[in-house]
C-alpha cells in the first residue's frame, strides 16, 4: 500500500530516539563489575523482566485469593494440575483425568476448524473475486463475525442436543466468518497495477496464480486460519461446556459444578496454555513467514501490532 | 481499504466532472447516495435470501424461525420498551470498561513504548491476552466476584486493555522525530512537546485501540452477562434459552447486532476520522 517514498519518509523519522529530547533517561548499562554489577545486569534484562512480569502476575493472583475465599491461590491450583495430570487421586473415588479429555475435544477441534477453513476459503474467494457476490454477501459475512460463540453452542444445544455434532457445528460456524473475512482481504489485495501488467505483457495464467495470486492470498490464509483456530478454540469450550459428558470444557464445568473452583482454574490454566502454545509456537511463525514478502520494512512494534490487531479488524 | 476505493472514485469523478459547477457536484453526490442505497438493498437482500434458503432447505421453520417470524419478535420487544430497558445497562458497563481499558492501556503503552526494560516486562501478556478464550473471564468474573455489576465492566476492560496498550506504543513509535527535534531545536518545553506533537500523534492510535476491540469487547460482555448477571441483554439471551425459545433469543441478538454495528459505523468511525482527520491532510 505504501509506496517507497512513504517508507523511506518513515524510516527517517524514525532513526533518531524521542527519549532524549523527551527527557526520558536512557536505559543505562550497569558497567560495574563484581558479582553485584551481574546480578544488577542479570535484573534489568530483557528475561529478568519478563521473569519479573511473572511474578508480578503471581503476586497479584495470591492478593486476588486473599481477597476472595473462593477463589484458589496458586498453590493450590498447582497441587490439583499435579495430580490432575499425572492422574492421582483426588480423594475419594475421584481420578486425575488429563489425556482423556484432550483426547475427546480435540477431534471435535480439529473437525469444526477443517471444515470452517474448507468452506471459509471457498466462500472468501467467491466474494472476494466478485463485486456482485461482496454487494450481496458482505453484510451477512459482518453479521456472522458479529455473532457471539454461545449463540451457536445455546442453538446448536436446542437443535442437535447434546453430543459431539453440537460441539463441532459450534466450533464451525463461529470460526468459518474469521476464515472467510481474512480470504476476501487477500484476494481483494492483489496489487491492481500487477494485474493489468501481467495482462498487458500476457503472462501465463500458471504464472499469474504462482507468482502473483497465491503469494497475495497465502499471508491472509494463515491469518484466516490463526484467527479461526482463536476463535474456535473458545467456541469447542463453550459447546462442550453446555452440550458435552467429556472433553477440556466439560471437565471444567465438572468442577465448577461440584464447587471445586481450584479445579476449575486449573483447567484454566490448562486451556490458556494450550491456545497460547499453540498460537505462539505455530500459528504466528506460519503467519509472519507468509507475510515476510510484505511486512520486511516494518519495525517489530509496527509487526506485534499488526498480529494482535489482525484478529478482531474483520471487514 | 474502503477509503483507497473512496478516494480513487472521487478523483475518477472530479476528472469527468466538467459540465457546470453546481450540476456536477449533485451528481456527484446523488450517485454516491444511490449507490450507497443500492448497496444497503442488496446487502439486506442478500441476508433475508440466506435466511429463508437455510430456514426452507437445511434446518426447517420449527429450529430457525423465517425473518418475518423474527422480526415480528424484534419489534415486540422493541415497542414495549424493554429493549432500551435492557440495552442502556449493557452500554453503560461497556462505556465503563472502555474507560478502564483507556486508564490502564495508556500508561502500559507509553511505558512499552519508551524502554527497552517495560517492553520486555509486558510483552508476554500483552501480546497472549488476545487469544486466551473469552469463556475465561465470564467464568473467573463469577467466580470471583459472584454475580455483580463489576464483572462485565471488568471483563471489557481486561479484553480491550492490551488493544488500547499495542496501539499506544505503535502510535509513539510513528511520531516524527524530527517535529521533536525541531521542537527541541526552537526551545520548546517538554509539556509543549507532550501537548502539541506526541498527544495528537498517540490519542488517535489508542482510539484506534478501542474501536479495534470493540466488537471483541461487546462479545465478551455478552458471555459475562449470560454467566453471571441478573439484567442486560445478555442476561435476556439466557432467559430466553432457558424458556427454549428460538424466536426470542434471536430477536435480542439480532436487535443487539443491528445496534452494535450502527454504533461502530455512525459514532466510532466518524470520531476515528475526526481524530485522524490531521493524518489525511498530511497525506492529501
Amino acid at each position: 500500500m505504501s509506496g517507497g517514498a512513504g517508507a523511506r519518509r518513515a524510516s527517517e523519522r524514525r532513526r533518531a530516539s524521542i527519549a532524549p529530547a523527551m527527557g526520558i533517561a536512557l536505559e543505562r548499562r550497569d558497567v560495574r563489575g563484581g558479582a553485584l554489577g551481574a546480578v544488577r545486569r542479570a535484573v534489568a534484562s530483557d528475561l529478568g523482566a519478563r521473569i519479573a512480569s511473572y511474578l508480578l502476575l503471581l503476586l497479584l493472583w495470591q492478593l486476588v485469593a486473599l481477597y476472595e475465599d473462593r477463589f484458589p491461590d496458586p498453590a493450590e491450583v498447582f497441587g490439583f494440575l499435579w495430580i490432575e495430570v499425572s492422574a492421582g487421586s483426588h480423594g475419594g473415588v475421584v481420578r486425575g483425568q488429563f489425556l482423556e479429555h484432550f483426547a475427546a475435544t480435540l477431534p471435535r477441534f480439529g473437525l469444526g476448524i477443517a471444515i470452517s477453513m474448507a468452506l471459509g476459503i471457498a466462500t472468501g474467494v467467491v466474494i472476494g473475486a466478485s463485486r456482485m457476490a461482496e454487494a450481496l454477501f458482505k453484510d451477512t459475512l459482518l453479521v456472522l463475525l458479529a455473532l457471539p460463540a454461545i449463540i451457536w453452542a445455546f442453538l446448536t444445544q436446542m437443535w442437535l442436543g447434546l453430543g459431539d455434532d453440537a460441539v463441532v457445528i459450534t466450533t464451525f460456524l463461529s470460526a468459518f466468518p474469521f476464515a472467510a473475512v481474512n480470504v476476501v482481504q487477500g484476494v481483494q489485495a492483489i496489487p491492481r497495477d500487477l494485474r493489468r501488467m501481467s495482462t498487458a505483457y500476457g503472462v501465463s495464467a500458471y504464472r499469474r496464480f504462482r507468482h502473483l495470486q497465491l503469494p497475495a492470498v497465502t499471508g491472509y490464509m494463515f491469518a484466516g486460519l490463526r484467527f479461526a483456530v482463536i476463535i474456535g478454540w473458545n467456541a469447542v469450550l463453550l459447546g462442550e461446556w453446555f452440550s458435552a459428558s467429556e472433553g477440556v470444557g466439560w471437565r471444567s464445568r465438572y468442577w465448577y459444578d461440584a464447587n471445586r473452583y481450584k479445579g476449575f482454574v486449573g483447567w484454566v490454566v490448562i486451556f490458556i496454555l494450550f491456545i497460547v502454545l499453540l498460537d505462539r509456537l505455530v500459528l504466528v511463525r506460519l503467519q509472519r513467514r507468509a507475510f515476510r514478502w510484505r511486512d520486511a520494512q516494518l519495525s517489530e512494534v509496527e509487526r506485534e501490532a499488526e498480529e494482535v490487531d489482525l484478529g478482531v479488524t474483520g471487514a | 481499504m474502503a477509503a483507497g476505493d473512496g478516494s480513487v472514485r472521487g478523483a475518477g469523478s472530479t476528472i469527468v466532472g466538467h459540465g457546470p459547477r453546481g450540476t456536477a457536484h449533485l451528481s456527484l453526490a446523488a450517485r454516491r447516495r444511490v449507490r450507497g442505497l443500492v448497496g444497503f438493498v442488496l446487502g439486506v437482500g442478500g441476508f433475508l435470501l440466506v435466511w429463508t434458503l437455510l430456514t426452507e432447505l437445511v434446518v426447517g421453520e420449527f429450529l430457525l424461525p423465517p425473518p418475518l417470524e423474527i422480526g415480528g419478535e424484534m419489534w415486540a420487544v422493541v415497542r414495549t420498551g424493554e429493549f432500551f430497558r435492557q440495552f442502556v445497562p449493557t452500554i453503560e458497563r461497556l462505556a465503563y470498561g472502555f474507560g478502564l481499558a483507556l486508564l490502564i492501556g495508556f500508561p502500559v503503552g507509553y511505558l512499552t513504548g519508551t524502554s527497552r526494560y517495560w517492553r520486555a516486562f509486558f510483552h508476554d501478556m500483552v501480546m497472549v491476552a488476545g487469544s486466551i478464550p473469552g469463556i475465561t473471564y465470564a467464568v473467573m468474573a463469577l467466580v470471583v466476584l459472584g454475580i455483580s455489576e463489576l464483572g462485565p465492566v471488568l471483563s471489557v476492560g481486561l479484553v480491550s486493555m492490551p488493544y488500547v496498550a499495542i496501539n499506544v506504543a505503535e502510535g509513539l513509535d510513528s511520531v516524527d522525530r524530527r517535529l521533536v527535534q525541531m521542537s527541541d531545536a526552537f526551545g520548546r518545553s517538554r509539556s509543549a512537546v507532550v501537548r502539541h506533537v506526541l498527544v495528537p500523534s498517540v490519542a488517535p492510535f489508542a482510539f484506534a485501540g478501542v474501536r479495534l476491540s470493540f466488537a471483541l469487547a461487546w462479545k465478551v460482555e455478552q458471555l459475562t452477562e449470560v454467566f453471571g448477571s441478573s439484567k442486560g441483554v445478555g442476561f435476556q439471551i439466557r432467559k430466553e434459552f432457558e424458556d427454549f425459545s428460538i424466536p426470542g433469543m434471536l430477536a435480542w441478538v439480532l436487535l443487539f447486532i443491528v445496534f452494535m454495528i450502527l454504533l461502530e459505523r455512525f459514532v466510532l468511525v466518524r470520531l476515528e476520522r475526526y481524530l485522524f482527520r490531521w493524518r489525511l491532510e498530511e497525506q492529501g
